[in-house]
């Protein structure tokens, strides 16, 4: 056993490691029994409300804001599992940025060889792998059922890198509120407002191509219809061909741009501790 | 100045009963001064209060102004049952909203506290804090009214707005009932706010749409099993004359708020029993 | 980086200096909107110009009032905070620059914060630190086994953290902080709350880690037991500053040692004085003896010059409760002719 003078050479000896601590949400998720049952059970009966919802609007109609009834439940159903499964469990955890400040153990996060910024990243990617396992297996279940059409094989690959630049801009954006707690402007009731926000704007609620026209010309200069109404579009087949390169290129633009913002709050967030404490 | 308590012996009933009132009013006041003390954070859990009623706004104003309607139902009058939702809901929400924190209570030690004070218990769970959640509620529901109201596409005589009254007090009272019952189980279950929480969620989820445009067998269990269709659907249907589909009799439909009554006295009698029982929280 | 040799200065602290800039709010019905356009600053100096140093090994109380800076001072050792002013130094690094190297020769526990995940069973929150530190996956298990020794962990280590006893959650902090076998520990207020039982338990263990392990720790704490039984040395800082650098015996001759030697003499004559005493009390054969008003002797010397003057055939000696003492050094009341 050593002794505890003996200094670390520094060396790395498992460079994955820190990959694998993004398990720290779902693993409390997976543990606790029942709580995967309850959560499947949950999307079940919203899925299932959603399909008979959207059905029964379409009796007697046949098209909508351009779309069909299948494409409708489509999209309210993928809506449905995104929304009830991307939003973060860490509060579970007391891992929030907004408890951590408010109970002072965010100075963990700078006791260790492990930036707050990478074990933030490393986190996400648990958490959105997560919940993209969620709308994999509802797809899968939901598919051969009838329950949501088919997508355009040819549009596959288009609607899972959208969906890969959603999640993308869906964590930058939490990551925007989450480093706003660093200058205390937030509390519970602002994170819930923020929470409905992002949902309405992002298609969550209802498809945006029901939404009025100049509600359509606000979210497009927002980021949030990147989340979910892009590649969920794309799925469905909802957006034109020739819209489509271009709402990517935003998707990208948004992407990049927030993380550039975000890396700016990073650093004054990190002076922030420092200079006032935790 | 006197403060007349209840059970001296020497008044009538009726200036007891008007007397509790008092004191349940003047204790509102003051709980919601309290509340009002933080103006930013009142402002802020109103606003909150209101967002989360994000999907059933969006449902009626962009929605059902696109579709025609549901499950035999015109657009105008699957509104009607939202907001009729909406007010039964809010007001339950104000008048016996506490019911739903009875895990709070027990865990803070306040049942104890409230068993050593000469008033009913369950009349202090009400009294134990204002929810101001109630007001963004209450938002809503009157501008889903308006709406709703406005656009009907049936006349309003003297007796649609009487069964429209029956039917909110209905829905009310159906409502107070279930999650009575619930409370009960929660004055001894840790547990059970996860079932108070699932069923509220399905409240929530269910409760705004004409039920027919369901499965056979999952209407009767929003029916029978859990009385979703009780909170606004059905009541609605006496509102509008729309039958068709519905699982349960006109008969018991006509007789809402009685059945509502019924169904609330015998969630307190259950919810007494159970605090008779009560055991408090371990050292 | 060589490890230091017992008794090596391994943590140095050199004119350490924090000096808080907060802006507060005005009052009044403008007072939101005033301190946007013109904010009132106020400066406050929580931590000035204290220098000590820890050896490699050594197990240090640092004591003080509550805010008088140690919160504050611990924060700048450990490399959360940026001094304003002064450097650290441990063990060769500079923790504030250098914070994720420093981060594996250091452990940390905060008494009244976990840094366990709530809703994860402890082992599994074990379990990712080992991630985070990078340990190799035998050295973990032998490691976790030896604090499961010493701490008997896994009679709880499956149960998850918010479910856990204030006892049974610091133990596992202690776990934890102690997982990537760091040479220095910084410790803030550990047992607060616990009962004394655990609280033993606790001692026992930082006792193991410094005597047997050779780690280096660093501790604050309000318990007097707590600095009696484990520090071999104390530092005392009050209002920013350092106070006292030395041991408890420094601190009792500066600020307390008030003491009363209670004899049962055998032969109660008529003159009991003792040179440099003062008789505090007489009660037929009982006297009860103080320190004399110049030149205090220690205990030690007040008992001697009692026996070699009287015959006793009973004594019970009273010391100032070190509560007492501190109580005395918090409130900066220094005894008159001991100041440095």
């Amino acid at each position: 056993m050593s002794t505890a003078t003996a200094a670390p050479d520094g060396r790395r000896t498992r460079p994955w490691a820190h990959l694998l601590v993004g398990r720290v949400t779902p693993l409390g998720e997976v543990l606790a029994g029942g709580r995967v049952a309850t959560k499947a059970l949950q999307i079940a009966v919203a899925v299932f409300l959603s399909v008979v919802l959207w059905r029964a609007l379409y009796v007697g109609t046949s098209s909508q804001a351009g779309l069909d009834r299948e494409q409708a439940v489509t999209y309210a159903v993928l809506g449905t599992v995104l929304v009830s499964t991307r939003f973060s469990a860490s509060w579970l955890n007391g891992d929030t940025v907004l408890q951590r400040m408010q109970q002072g153990t965010i100075l963990f996060w700078f006791l260790r060889p492990m930036s707050a910024r990478r074990y933030y990243f490393v986190r996400g990617l648990g958490e959105l792998g997560y919940a993209q396992v969620w709308l994999a297996v509802t797809v899968l279940v939901c598919l051969p059922l009838g329950v949501i059409q088919e997508p355009d094989p040819a549009m596959l690959p288009v609607f899972v890198v959208s969906l890969l630049l959603g999640n993308a801009i869906f964590y930058e954006l939490n990551l925007v509120l989450d480093l706003l707690c660093f200058w205390t402007v937030m509390n519970q009731s602002a994170v819930q407002i923020m929470f409905f926000v992002q949902t309405l704007l992002s298609g969550g609620f209802a498809p945006l191509w029901f939404f009025p026209d100049w509600f359509r010309t606000v979210s497009l200069l927002l980021p949030f219809q990147g989340t979910l109404n892009v590649p969920v579009s794309i799925y469905v087949g909802r957006l034109p061909a020739s819209q489509i390169a271009g709402s990517l290129a935003l998707q990208v633009g948004w992407v990049v741009g927030l993380w550039l913002f975000n890396r700016w709050l990073w650093e004054r967030a990190s002076r922030r501790v420092t200079v006032q404490g935790g | 100045m006197t403060t007349h308590l209840v059970g001296t012996g020497s008044e009538s009933a009726a200036q007891r009963f008007a007397a509790a009132w008092i004191l349940a009013l003047r204790i509102t006041r003051l709980n919601l001064r309290a509340r009002l003390e933080y103006r930013a954070e009142f402002l802020l859990t109103v606003l909150t209060g209101l967002v989360w009623q994000t999907s059933i706004l969006v449902f009626a104003s962009v929605l059902l102004v696109r579709f025609p309607g549901m499950g035999g139902w015109t657009s105008p009058q699957v509104l009607l049952i939202a907001s009729m939702r909406m007010v039964s809901h809010a007001l339950f929400i104000l008048l016996f909203g506490r019911v739903l924190w009875i895990t709070g209570l027990v865990q803070l030690g306040s049942i104890e506290a409230f068993l050593l004070r000469p008033l009913p218990v369950y009349r202090q769970v009400q009294l134990s804090m204002f929810s101001v959640n109630a007001i963004g509620d209450l938002l809503v529901a009157a501008t889903l009214t308006t709406m709703a109201v406005t656009r009907f596409d049936l006349p309003w005589t003297p007796a649609r707005v009487a069964l429209l009254l029956a039917g909110l007090l209905g829905g009310l009272l159906v409502e107070a009932a279930v999650h009575t019952a619930i409370s009960a189980f929660g004055l001894h279950l840790g547990g059970t706010v996860y079932w108070s929480n699932w069923t509220e969620e399905l409240m929530a989820t269910f409760g705004n749409y004409p039920l027919n445009i369901l499965p056979k067998v999952a209407q009767a269990a929003l029916t029978y099993v859990l009385p979703i269709a009780f909170l606004a659907y059905l009541p609605a249907s006496l509102v509008t004359g729309q039958t068709q589909g519905r699982a349960v009799p006109g008969l018991v439909v006509a007789l809402i708020p009685l059945v509502g009554l019924g169904a609330f006295v015998a969630s307190r009698l259950f919810w007494n029993a159970s605090l008779r029982r009560f055991q408090g929280v371990s050292g | 980086m060589t490890p230091s040799a017992p008794g090596e200065p391994i943590v140095t602290a050199t004119h350490l200096t924090k000096v808080f800039h907060t802006t507060s709010r005005r009052s009044g019905r403008w007072g939101a909107l005033s301190s946007l356009v013109a904010p009132q600053r106020a400066s406050k100096t929580a931590v000035n110009d204290v220098s000590f140093s820890v050896g490699a090994g050594e197990l240090v109380a640092l004591l003080g009032p509550n805010g008088a800076g140690k919160s504050t001072t611990i924060k700048m050792l450990t490399g959360i905070l940026q001094p304003t002013a002064g450097s650290v130094t441990v063990a060769g690094l500079d923790p504030h620059r250098n914070r994720e190297r420093n981060a594996r020769n250091i452990g940390a526990v905060f008494g009244q914060r976990t840094q366990l995940w709530w809703d994860l069973p402890a082992r599994e929150s074990l379990a990712i630190l080992r991630d985070i530190f990078e340990i190799d996956r035998a050295a973990y298990e032998r490691r976790l086994a030896e604090l499961d020794e010493l701490l008997d962990l896994s009679a709880f280590w499956d149960s998850r953290v918010r479910h856990l006893s204030l006892g049974q959650r610091v133990r596992c902090d202690l776990a934890a902080a102690l997982l990537h076998d760091p040479p220095i520990v910084f410790l803030d207020e550990p047992t607060i709350g616990m009962d004394v039982v655990v609280k033993e338990q606790v001692r026992e263990f930082l006792r193991h880690q410094v005597h047997e392990r050779g780690r280096t720790v660093l501790l604050t704490t309000h318990d007097m037991t707590e600095v009696a039984r484990l520090a071999e040395r104390v530092v005392l800082v009050n209002h920013g500053q350092l106070v006292v650098d030395g041991t408890l015996d420094d601190i009792r001759r500066r600020f307390g040692g008030s003491w009363q030697v209670r004899v049962t003499l055998a032969d109660p004559g008529a003159d009991v004085a003792v040179d440099g005493l003062r008789i505090v009390d007489r009660d037929g054969p009982v006297v009860a003896f103080g320190p004399g008003d110049d030149g205090t002797p220690t205990l030690e010397d007040a008992l001697r010059r009692i026996i070699e003057r009287h015959r006793i055939t009973g004594v019970v000696i009273e010391e100032d409760d070190l509560e007492d003492v501190m109580r005395q050094a918090y409130l900066d009341r220094e005894l008159p002719d001991t100041v440095a």
